[in-house]
């Protein structure tokens, strides 16, 4: 029966295919583009297969920006920024979600409103935080300002509050504290949650641009999207070699989806959220 | 051998840190890059802390943030320095331009509006371009057309772009365009000023717009007609250099600062012709500018030392060579590598030329808003949303709003 499904929505399938087709349009013209010649880049109409494949595209980035650096600077920032900032919001929704506490109502709304503050509004005021405490050009300067735990704490709220109270009273009957209960019951029974909240905030790491481009000076320290912008120029940009770059670019991204795709999907299921 | 005895022989404490920020990258930043390293090895008791800062507008706001938290650097190459020197009572490179070895006046008179506030210099012309009008050669020759005597104003040139579109298809697409531009302000304002309209109007220090009187609204009309004939597409402004490289567009206004990679791409078969005019030939200025930040006032002195050494005839050309952006000093034409440019190369003979005509207006605050809201009134004029005078109208009136605050 199910494998007859296409055939019976055909025009759903219809939709979902050209809405697929649509979004993965532009990574495809992106694999493509980083193997083209300059002339097959401003060909028209538009080449889709290259000439012949520039391999070399790639190791033109290498030679033009210190790539690997930026990598493994985006990558250890990515993830420490990811796992601090989804214990530290795992933490504040249980305790959104489970407990009781003062003023607890106007400290959801408060962090609700952060989320429509725009990144730009607030990036001189943590600057000049950041420089008061000596964190430009580090990692912690680099990490800690950008851990912005509003969305992904009202993620787990959401999903916190699915899970029933009575397995909680259980748990304290049996001699649990809050830190037990959130370590032993909470947790496990959240890793659908955890998981999507997790890629939500290391996607959002990942291309982050204005903050790492802000606190940082040495090129040492720099990550991807601002080596990604050493490649456009005022003088003209080699777009192969920005789509090479960029092809390289989202690798680790895909690699979390692919990890956490079930996880992500489940979520989107369970807390009814829309992207 | 002797320089590195020389490098240990200063005391570490003796050495002066400059930091420097610049907002140019690819080629542009590595010529900028190779001259801060000459610097240093002439000058070993000077160490350079120098990076990249993203682009002119990411710059911009890395600089502000610098600024309020004292910790900007000494040196910064970025568009728009004149907000962030003059606009804040800092004129020191005014009193520093009169040093007999700086040689100010050998700089293009035109060039140095391009680095004021108020009208008094606070900044230094560095990386400098004007738009150019360049040709796609084989577009051309297939529509019969020569460009020995190009046309002097745009009504003449607007019949060489119709008989460039009618007969130069060169790809045999239905979408190929006479002419086209890359940066729709820019152009505005260099054809404002050809039809001498000053842009803006300046009363001591208080700017009012001016783009919207009879002259100004004499080009919109003109922009308009260049829709109405079918020469320039509506709105396609965004794609127009890829069109161009293409081989879908005849002719094409952008920066100087694309003939040194033009000019590298063989497969590329690219001239210039002077900008057409109305009432006087002017191409308006745009690129960047060297500013000092440094607090104190022996870092101001150092910071100075470094400026004048990359402004000089020798450092200034061969950066502006490398990148593609102009000489700045009338000397730099002079020097071999410039010449043999302007022999070997007639995109840079074309764009040199025009360094006579180049004009510019202060820098004030509202500027980014001027461009944002001129690049709105044409929009909606091409769009027969609006007409030129009231295009202008409302640019004008919605810029005043901004200036009063």
């Amino acid at each position: 029966m199910r494998k007859h499904r296409h055939v019976r929505y055909p025009w759903t399938m219809l939709f979902l295919f050209c809405t697929s087709a649509l979004m993965i349009f532009p990574f495809v013209w992106m694999l493509l583009s980083a193997f083209k010649t300059p002339a097959d880049v401003y060909n028209y109409p538009p080449k889709w297969i290259p000439s012949s494949f520039q391999f070399t595209n790639f190791a033109e980035v290498f030679k033009k920006i210190p790539f690997i650096r930026f990598y493994i600077n985006s990558i250890f920032v990515s993830v420490v920024q990811t796992v601090l900032q989804i214990a530290i919001s795992a933490m504040g929704a249980f305790a959104f979600a489970k407990l009781d506490f003062p003023l607890k109502n106007k400290l959801y709304a408060f962090m609700q409103s952060s989320l429509f503050v725009p990144e730009i509004v607030t990036i001189i005021p943590m600057f000049l935080l950041a420089a008061v405490a000596g964190l430009i050009d580090t990692y912690t300067g680099l990490i800690v300002a950008e851990l912005n735990c509003a969305f992904t704490t009202l993620l787990l709220i959401s999903f916190f509050q699915s899970i029933p109270n009575e397995l909680i009273d259980a748990a304290k009957v049996d001699g649990c504290g809050y830190f037990r209960v959130f370590l032993e019951i909470i947790l496990p029974n959240s890793k659908t949650a955890i998981g999507a909240a997790s890629l939500f905030a290391f996607l959002t790491h990942w291309r982050s641009y204005m903050w790492p481009l802000i606190i940082t000076n040495n090129v040492k320290m720099r990550t991807l999207p601002i080596g990604l912008k050493y490649l456009v120029t005022e003088t003209g940009t080699e777009y192969q070699v920005l789509m090479a770059a960029s092809v390289m670019a989202i690798v680790p991204v895909l690699i979390v989806y692919i990890l956490m795709e079930k996880e992500f999907v489940q979520s989107i299921t369970l807390t009814g959220m829309k992207t | 051998m002797l320089l590195v005895v020389a490098i240990f022989a200063i005391p570490l404490g003796a050495q002066t840190k400059l930091k420097v920020w610049f907002a140019v990258s690819g080629d542009s930043g590595e010529a900028f890059k190779a001259l801060l390293e000459k610097y240093m090895a002439a000058n070993p008791s000077v160490v350079l802390d120098y990076s990249y800062s993203g682009n002119y507008a990411d710059t911009a706001t890395k600089i502000s943030a610098a600024l309020i938290s004292n910790t900007a650097p000494d040196v910064a190459l970025m568009a728009a320095g004149p907000l962030y020197t003059g606009a804040r009572g800092d004129y020191f490179i005014e009193s520093k331009i009169n040093d007999p070895d700086f040689k100010k006046d050998d700089i293009y008179p035109g060039v140095w509006d391009y680095a004021k506030y108020n009208g008094r210099i606070c900044a230094i012309p560095y990386g400098i371009s004007t738009p150019v009008l360049y040709y796609n050669k084989a577009i051309i020759e297939k529509a019969g057309i020569n460009l020995k005597n190009p046309p002097k104003t745009w009504n003449e040139f607007l019949q060489v772009a119709k008989t460039a579109q009618a007969k130069g298809n060169i790809t045999g697409t239905s979408d190929f365009w006479g002419f086209d531009v890359t940066d729709v302000p820019w152009l505005f304002k260099t054809m404002l000023n050809q039809n001498e309209n000053t842009v803006i109007s300046v009363k001591g220090t208080d700017v009012s717009p001016a783009f919207n009187d009879e002259k100004g609204v004499e080009v919109a009309t003109f922009w308009k007609r260049l829709i109405d004939e079918k020469v320039m597409p509506i709105g396609q402004h965004a794609n127009a250099e890829k069109k161009f490289l293409a081989g879908n567009l005849a002719f094409l206004v952008a920066t100087s600062a694309r003939i040194s990679r033009w000019s590298k791409d063989a497969s590329l078969q690219i001239g210039a012709i002077p900008m057409p005019y109305f009432k006087k030939p002017s191409v308006a200025l745009g690129g960047n500018v060297l500013i000092i930040l440094s607090k104190d006032q022996k870092a101001k002195e150092e910071a100075w030392n470094l400026v004048k050494f990359l402004a000089n005839t020798e450092n200034q050309t061969t950066f502006a060579l490398s990148t593609g952006y102009l000489p700045i000093r009338k000397s730099g034409l002079s020097l071999p590598e410039a010449k043999k440019a302007v022999e070997s190369n007639q995109m840079y003979a074309i764009a040199f030329d025009q360094l006579d005509i180049s004009w510019s207006y202060w820098h004030f605050d509202q500027m980014g808003t001027m461009d944002q809201l001129l690049g709105q009134a044409i929009d909606a004029l091409e769009r027969s949303a609006m007409t030129p005078k009231a295009a202008l109208e409302k640019a004008a009136k919605e810029l005043q709003a901004e200036i009063n605050g």
